[in-house]
């Protein structure tokens, strides 16, 4: 097993502490757009910030992101506009995908972080292919799939699993087990002991790790990219985590699991694990967070208000993007369109 | 201008709530994120922050009401007094869909209509000149309809005159439309499925009640030492339970798909209850282990929690055997439909003192109607009259019931 002991300086503490806190408040600002019916619809990563955050933080620049639902707050950190963000969800003219995404499906190419189809599983071996091709290419870059419990029970794991593994491809598997399939338990998602131990039967490593202690998180993360950077085939780390809010803005947990399991979770909040590690250090006090709070919600509350400000996407952009030169028949329907809605 | 709150579609894709509980009321002062009012859909129950800062002028339904995504169902004074304050509201502007300015609708003939390409095939296939009809769909492009009734106007324009002038008065509403839905949806769903699948037959007997209700008010005092108010079903389900030792069969479901009768051996009886909602079955678990007062205490329990929409899923499962119980409302008999895939259901009815005939005299006796519902495929007639002649015993002389014990 490889060294899995955290080694940041005390400025990446906080900077991580930073974007995890941003990520906690951000979630709950959309919410309530979400239920003021001011965006459509919302996944939070509520108590699931330290895996997403702890594990991006150990990424280099070049490195690729296949995300699931719950990791837009890596794409911020890795330079994802928060305007474009709360935009997405939004689908007006500074959401770069137009409006033509899910809300909460967040990409950025700038950041190697590519677009999540709802589909559970089947970013997987997307991540190992484009993994397999830096491999071809000599590139010391490698990719990251990023999954839910539920999406190890998908024959798309077991393919991407299976072919990381022979062919030995720079690819960190990351799953985020947050106990809950929507509405599934993770006792009913397998009958292993753990996530982790699936990697030994395709060959290679798993690990699993408090995906509620960021620095953990960075650790076992930093020490499984660390070996698919050097050659040595892919890695498997599994977060145990919980997921404290909602599937979705569409989702009512309550009909499915008590509280009091939540209320347990609730003692071992990710947030508040990073904030005591902080004034244990010395490094953090309480005026401190009142004035990171401050500063977070008032950038989040600022980048509300712009996205709320643009228009939606022109209507002409329905002919975009689809071939590198428009056709003919295409061409004459964009023009018809555009010729209808000149006034009179 | 007053700023309205719309019912934003808070699931995807939901067509209306219901209203749960008002958090505010008119002439309440509010801050942004203060919470509003709680809101029901098929998917979720959600609490509905404010968007706005003010002070609440109208709330608009009422709780348990329905309302419609998108129609208003608060105004909000934000204070800021007139037109100069307030932005268009952004919070209106997914759900209400306002058509930009740009979109105005062309008119007909003017050469160029608004009309995606299906629906440009569709007028070319039909021989229709698309820049003829004018639209009635989302700024004003031409819809399916549209070309349907293009056809029809130009075949019969004194006929579609007639329509129209006719179609202007408004008609009596006779038929008041509720949608199926939530619970009721549930319901019917379930009772589809037993009548479709189980043939039911219904066998009803008499029983002489007369010393259960004797033993019940001498026991009343002893459960509500207990803090527990005794009925008779308690006493009913312990009966009923001793029946279903002596004719498991009675206590099983048959798994179509496998071609085998489940015979359960343990015995959780479903109770039929009667919520705001409509009717949902709670469950008493393991009936043969717990005392009379026990199932007193947990039945009241149960009842009471359904009627708040309260019960836990687990106790909404796992009956092996139900029974409906119309107690007050009385009725003579009934043909209760089995809570499938169970096999057998019993209705309870009304006690009354009714005059009968006992050693050749008439005497006043408490009298009650047991209805009870088998499947046939898996209960033969004799079984059933032999299964309720045997519980009838217990019934009659409830201190079997503790002999048994």
């Amino acid at each position: 097993m490889p060294d899995v002991s955290p080694s940041l300086s005390k400025a990446d503490l906080l900077r991580m502490y930073r974007e995890i806190l941003r990520l906690r408040l951000l979630d709950q600002r959309m919410l309530t757009l979400q239920r003021q019916g001011r965006i459509g619809f919302y996944g939070t990563a509520t108590g699931e910030e330290a895996a997403i955050i702890g594990s991006a933080f150990a990424l280099g620049k070049d490195d690729w992101i296949f995300p699931a639902l719950r990791q837009g707050g890596a794409a911020l950190m890795r330079g994802y506009p928060l305007v474009e963000y709360i935009s997405q969800c939004m689908g007006n003219s500074l959401d770069g995908t137009k409006g033509r995404q899910m809300p909460s499906h967040y990409c950025y190419r700038p950041a190697n972080f590519v677009s999540w189809s709802s589909c559970i599983a089947t970013q997987i071996p997307h991540a190992v292919g484009a993994a397999w091709a830096m491999k071809l290419q000599g590139h010391k870059n490698i990719a990251v799939a990023y999954m839910g419990d539920g999406a190890t029970s998908e024959g798309d794991f077991h393919v991407a699993m299976n072919f990381a593994g022979v062919f030995k491809v720079p690819v960190v598997f990351f799953c985020q087990n947050n106990q809950w399939s929507i509405s599934v338990n993770i006792k009913q998602q397998t009958a292993s002991e753990s996530i982790a131990m699936k990697a030994i039967a395709y060959g290679f490593q798993g690990i699993s790790v408090d995906g509620n202690d960021a620095l953990s998180v960075f650790g076992a993360m930093s020490a499984a990219v660390q070996h698919a950077r050097d050659g040595k085939g892919p890695f498997l780390v599994e977060a145990i985590t919980y997921r404290m809010g909602a599937h979705s803005s569409s989702d009512d947990p309550r009909m499915y699991r008590s509280d009091e399991e939540v209320e347990e979770w609730r003692k071992r909040d990710p947030v508040e694990r990073m904030q005591k590690y902080l004034l244990d250090q010395g490094s953090w006090d309480a005026e401190k967070q009142t004035a990171l709070e401050t500063e977070l919600n008032r950038e989040i509350l600022d980048a509300v208000a712009i996205a709320e400000g643009a228009p939606p996407p022109p209507v002409e952009t329905l002919f975009d993007d689809v071939f590198s030169t428009m056709l003919p028949h295409l061409q004459e329907q964009k023009d018809g369109l555009i010729r209808c809605r000149q006034p009179l | 201008m007053p700023f309205e709150f719309r019912l934003p579609d808070i699931g995807e894709g939901v067509v209306e709530g219901e209203i749960v509980k008002w958090h505010v009321k008119p002439g309440q002062k509010v801050k942004e994120d203060d919470p509003l009012v709680e809101v029901m859909t098929d998917k979720a129950t959600v609490m509905i922050p404010s968007p706005r800062k003010g002070t609440i002028l109208q709330t608009i339904g009422e709780e348990g009401g329905i309302v419609k995504v998108g129609a208003v169902m608060l105004t909000l004074d934000t204070g800021d007094g007139s037109a100069t304050a307030v932005p268009p509201a952004p919070a209106q502007a997914p759900v209400k869909k306002e058509t930009p300015a740009a979109e105005s609708k062309p008119a007909a003939g003017s050469s160029r209509s608004l009309a995606t390409p299906a629906i440009r095939k569709m007028a070319q296939d039909l021989g229709i000149d698309i820049n003829e009809v004018s639209g009635t769909g989302p700024g004003g492009r031409v819809t399916k309809a549209d070309l349907e009734n293009f056809g029809t106007a130009t075949q019969a324009p004194t006929a579609a005159k007639e329509i129209s002038t006719a179609a202007q008065v408004p008609a009596r509403q006779e038929v008041e439309e509720i949608p199926l839905r939530g619970l009721r949806k549930k319901i019917a769903e379930k009772m589809v499925q037993s009548k479709h699948h189980a043939p039911h037959y219904t066998f009803v007997d008499e029983v002489d009640m007369t010393n259960l209700v004797n033993l019940r008010v001498s026991a009343k005092s002893i459960a509500s030492n207990r803090g527990a108010k005794l009925t008779y079903l308690p006493f009913i389900m312990k009966a009923l339970v001793e029946g279903l030792k002596k004719y498991p069969l009675l206590n099983s479901s048959l798994d179509e798909e496998q071609g085998k009768i489940l015979v359960k051996h343990y015995y959780n009886v479903g109770l039929g209850v009667a919520t705001p909602d409509g009717l949902t079955v709670v469950v008493v678990k393991n009936v043969d282990r717990k005392s009379v007062v026990d199932l007193a205490l947990e039945i009241e329990q149960l009842s009471e929690a359904a009627r708040r929409n309260k019960v836990a899923l687990e106790d909404l499962k796992g009956s092996t055997f139900t029974i409906t119980s119309l107690g007050a409302l009385g009725g003579m008999f009934a043909t209760p439909i089995i809570n499938y895939p169970e096999v057998a259901i019993v209705g309870i009815h009304k006690i009354e003192q009714r005059p009968v005939v006992r050693d050749g005299q008439i005497v006043i006796r408490n009298m009650m109607y047991l209805s009870l519902s088998f499947d046939h495929r898996v209960v033969d007639g004799a079984v059933g009259a032999d299964f309720c002649s045997y519980v009838k015993q217990f019934l009659e002389n409830p201190a079997l019931i503790f002999m048994q014990l």
